[in-house]
């Protein structure tokens, strides 16, 4: 493992090396923020996304614009780099103008600023749940606030403190670590004046000399800089951009197979899911290995899970059923999980945060969630593949008979395994309830919708045996049953927001996700009507 | 030739009851979740749906469904081994739900540090009268359950206690109410005095009433960064705090005032009157008084409200000799009849441990650099152990009670006061989980079964 680290870090190093940039040379400077230590390049980009609502600035990095706001404050607090959408927000402010986009400036100096702050303190002081006003007076209220800690350097936190486990602010630094920090300064502007590329030896020599000495500030409290490069190689790789690039690839391959079957055309398709699904993993274990903890703590953290299982779920189903339709409907979820969880940062937070006080626990609260979140894999596969069944009813009956068979096949398996693993799952949430809060069931909707769900393909297997539910239904019940995983996995968080489940809660996109479940039903309707009139007796 | 007791199991053995079953009690749950949501509160739900008749009359007919297809596939062959093992473990487990709630304890603990408590607090709520006696005892005069969630209480069918000669009503409930208080000027000189102040600064703007009853020596108020303290003729000490004290005499509109540093000094003094202000020198913070009354009392109000916050309670309108009183959860009311006295309750009950816990004291770990608590505990003293750590997830076993850290509050000043652990004990839990043990392995056979009857039928049948 160790051999393995040192290997990989060092190619990782030397890729850096190559295409260093300015940015790239900041980034590695350890800071502490949120609860943890991490590099400046992580903080820089979450700050940016914060502030800004992107993670790069007019195509810079976000790291070099982040410096900027400590060098020339005064600039910044003239441009506009505060995101304010919120029309409500807009008007309480008296701000008539349409502009995505506000400066510090302009906003500080806003007299209704203040009274809208403290009206937002006195929502807080009811213990009142916010709505969506109030969200975005709580947004602004941070981006002013990270702005002005940013500009100020009391955000940041850059050296270690021998006699306290919060580090020290730019603006409580010692001569020597202050010297040091201007010397990074320097060497930052000259490069920048240079034309912003190329890095002077300067620079680079600056930040290495004040990482080191702040690590000689308290060594045990300082940052394991090979976890900090491991995290930059994170930010930078992409890992789950490239794996849905590269399953949506072999599902081209896929495709291009069934027109013209060449052999190649079949490997190549092989070779991109096995790339995808080797990229996912290695994603994730980054991730895993950086947090410390397994990837389900929040719903980023299950968008990315989730396909994994269900790509993993195809893999072996295949190995029983030989249905390539199966990998396709697999890797489908996987290129629409992996781009969902890419596309809206704000709805699902990437950032690696400190988990709540009775999550941080056990084996089995992990393994509870993760259990459970598999299972929704294995609908969501069976979901995939219904969707595609009922697009071979639409087709045709007759002429798809045995794509159709095939495909109800892997559905009925595919919930059979979703109906076992999640009935494990709920099962040891409650002997981990049990454990740790001395009760085994507690009606918290979070379990509660889990186990709505469970009945829901309870009644969909069952209804099987009854011969109330025939090939066409269970296709249909497969698409439709999945409203009730979303509703578990999603719903909850944002729609009921109740119970002892709600630390895994982020907020917005309940209009896509309600356009995703009601487009389902739509088709499903659809499907359901054109084959209806057909006759009633047919399976 | 089938005996009706044959029929009628086979009747209830009907897997497509089962299916509707299956499907009632999936609708019932999400009524239950959106019932929640609605109120905000999950007492509510469990109350109205999760223990209604409905949900009780859904479990009953599962538990007669699955034993009855259980009896109709009598005499068991090997293949029903995991059929046969899910269902009896889905009845273990709700057998032991049933057993922890007819049988089992479900409170908390709430002690602040240096406590020592032995009381719990349970969800059931009762409705209790008191007698209070001229000794300073008091007799019970009615104890009982007060199940108004489900069954509220109105003028039509009131909830109804004989006292003495007469009878006391509840005729109305708030299920959530919100608790204000006013103070009222009067002119009877048993009643305290009370102050309306206003403190403001740019950045602050805190208007506040601050009363103490006649006989006591003051009140105060804890601000946070400052403290705002009340007496009657005489200053208290200074504690320490920033802090501003305001002393009132008999017979004066005139008040004392002193202001202190946190260094115990005496920054200013003088006299105040009502609609004056004052300079604090801290933070320009100025110091207005806004009313004096010699003589006030407290009157509570509760107003309704829709859905449970934080900030809101339950309450429930008695009615006794033609007078109306509104009394909230856990606020003991006293009620003067002549030369009688009533104390009135109606709250959560209560039920003593046969030992006491004291809480040492109550550790929380934070965050590198941040307020964020990472972890919490309470050092506990446990009569004939000693000195015992309860943790998240490492509770403590004492008496067939166990003891789990729950939350904890804090003041103002970010340092933890009070530590809430939950207490239960569970006589179902062991039959919850053989149940769950069975219903994993049955349904791990059940897949196992099935899998190779599959591989069976696709070597017989020639694909």
């Amino acid at each position: 493992m160790m051999i393995f680290q040192q290997l990989g870090l060092a190619l990782v190093l030397s890729a850096s090396c190559a295409f260093a940039s300015v940015g790239d040379v900041l980034d590695r400077i350890p800071i502490q923020d949120g609860g943890r230590i991490k590099p400046f390049g992580t903080f820089a980009q979450e700050s940016l996304q914060l502030i800004y609502g992107k993670r790069v600035y007019e195509n810079k990095p976000a790291s070099e614009i982040i410096f900027t706001w400590v060098l020339i404050p005064e600039h910044w607090a003239q441009e506009p780099i505060i995101e304010l959408r919120h029309k409500g927000l807009k008007e309480a402010l008296k701000i008539t103008s349409d502009d995505r986009y506000y400066s510090p400036q302009s906003l500080f100096a806003n007299p209704r600023l203040q009274l809208i702050v403290q009206e937002l303190q006195s929502v807080h002081g009811k213990g009142e749940k916010l709505n969506p006003y109030f969200q975005a007076v709580q947004r602004l209220e941070n981006q002013l606030s990270l702005f002005q800690g940013i500009r100020t350097g009391q955000s940041l936190r850059l050296v270690p403190n021998p006699s306290s486990s919060a580090w020290k602010s730019a603006t409580e630094l010692d001569n020597d670590m202050r010297d040091a920090f201007a010397r990074i300064g320097k060497g930052f502007a000259e490069s920048i004046a240079n034309g912003g590329t190329e890095v002077t030896p300067d620079l680079k020599e600056a930040v290495d000399a004040f990482i080191a000495k702040a690590q000689a500030q308290a060594p045990d409290r300082y940052a394991d800089m090979g976890k900090i490069d491991w995290e930059l190689h994170l930010n930078r790789m992409h890992p789950f951009r490239w794996a849905w690039v590269a399953y949506l690839a072999g599902l081209i391959f896929l495709f291009a197979g069934t027109m013209i079957s060449t052999k190649w055309m079949d490997r190549l398709s092989w070779l991109s899911l096995w790339a995808g699904f080797g990229l996912h993993l290695y994603g994730m274990s980054l991730r895993m290995y950086l947090a410390g903890r397994p990837p389900v703590s929040n719903m980023y953290e299950t968008v990315v899970w989730v396909p994994f299982g269900a790509v993993l779920f195809s893999l072996i189903l295949y190995f029983f059923q030989k249905n390539r339709l199966l990998v396709a409907c697999s890797s489908a979820v996987a290129i629409f999980c992996l781009i969902l969880s890419d596309l809206s940062p704000t709805v699902l937070d990437s950032s690696i945060q400190p988990l709540e006080p009775v999550l941080r626990s056990t084996f089995w609260l992990s393994t509870h969630v993760l259990i459970i979140a598999i299972s929704y894999a294995a609908f969501f596969l069976a979901f995939a593949i219904g969707d595609l069944v009922l697009f071979y009813y639409l087709r045709g009956e007759e002429k798809y008979a045995e794509q159709i068979r095939a495909g109800v096949q892997s559905i009925y398996r595919a919930i059979q395994i979703g109906v076992v693993l999640l009935a494990f799952g709920i099962i040891l949430g409650g002997v981990w309830a049990d454990y740790s809060w001395g009760r085994f069931w507690g009606w918290d909707p979070k379990e509660t919708w889990a186990l709505i769900a469970l009945l829901g393909y309870l009644a969909l297997l069952h209804g099987r045996l009854v011969g109330w539910v025939k090939n066409f239904q269970l296709a249909v019940g497969a698409v439709v049953a999945f409203s009730l995983v979303i509703m578990a996995w999603y719903g909850v968080n944002m729609l009921l927001g109740a119970g002892l489940h709600t630390y895994g809660f982020g907020a917005g996109g309940v209009e896509y996700v309600a356009t995703f479940v009601v487009a389902h039903i739509l088709y499903v309707t659809y499907v359901s009507a054109l084959r209806y009139p057909i006759g009633k007796n047919r399976t | 030739m089938k005996s009706p007791f044959r029929r009628i199991v086979h009747a209830l053995a009907s897997l497509r009851l089962a299916v509707l079953i299956i499907v009632a009690l999936a609708i019932v749950a999400a009524i239950g979740t959106i019932t929640e949501a609605r109120y905000n509160d999950s007492e509510m739900a469990t109350q109205l749906v999760y223990q209604s008749p409905w949900m009780y009359g859904i479990l009953g007919l599962l538990i007669l469904n699955l034993i009855a297809v259980m009896v109709d596939r009598w005499p068991w062959k090997q293949h029903h081994t995991g059929f046969v093992m899910a269902h009896i473990g889905i009845i273990s487990l709700l057998l032991g739900a049933w057993v922890t709630k007819e049988y089992g304890v479900d409170g908390s603990i709430a002690f602040e540090i240096g406590e020592s408590r032995r009381i719990i607090t349970i969800k059931d709520r009762g409705f209790m009268v008191f007698a209070s006696l001229n000794n300073g005892n008091l007799r019970t005069l009615h104890e009982g359950p007060a199940d108004f969630i489900r069954h509220p209480p109105t003028e039509k069918k009131p909830y109804v206690v004989p006292l003495g000669s007469s009878v006391l009503k509840v005729t109305d409930f708030y299920p959530f109410a919100f608790r204000e208080s006013e103070i009222l000027n009067t002119d009877s000189q048993t009643d305290g005095p009370a102050v309306r102040f206003q403190i403001e600064n740019p950045h602050v703007n805190l208007t506040q009433w601050i009363r103490f009853e006649k006989g006591k020596v003051g009140s105060e108020l804890d601000l946070g960064p400052a403290k705002v303290v009340f007496a009657h003729d005489k200053a208290p000490e200074p504690s320490g705090r920033n802090e501003i004290i305001v002393v009132n005499h008999e017979n004066s509109d005139k008040l004392d005032y002193f202001i202190y540093s946190k260094e115990k000094q005496l920054r200013k003094k003088g006299q105040i009157r009502q609609s004056e202000t004052i300079e604090t020198g801290w933070m320009g913070l100025k110091f207005r008084l806004l009313r004096y009354l010699p003589h006030a009392i407290e009157n509570i109000r509760y107003t309704a409200a829709t859905y449970a916050t934080p900030m809101t309670t339950s309450a429930i309108l008695v009615q006794f000799a033609d007078k109306k009183y509104w009394v909230g959860l856990d606020s003991p009311f006293t009620l003067r009849d002549g030369e009688f006295s009533y104390i009135i309750v109606y709250g959560h009950r209560q039920i003593s441990l046969p030992f006491a816990l004291h809480l040492l004291k109550f550790n929380m770990g934070k965050y590198q650099g941040t307020q964020r608590a990472s972890s919490y505990e309470s050092e506990v003293d446990v009569p004939g152990r000693g000195r015992v750590v309860i943790s998240m997830n490492e509770p403590l076993k004492e008496g067939g009670f166990t003891f789990y850290q729950s939350s904890f509050e804090q003041n103002e000043r970010g340092e933890p006061t009070i530590s809430v652990l939950s207490v239960n004990r569970d006589p179902g839990r062991w039959i919850k989980y053989f149940g769950s043990l069975l219903i994993v392995l049955g349904a791990v056979i059940l897949f196992y079964f099935k899998r190779v009857k599959w591989i069976q039928t696709q070597k017989r049948s020639p694909a």
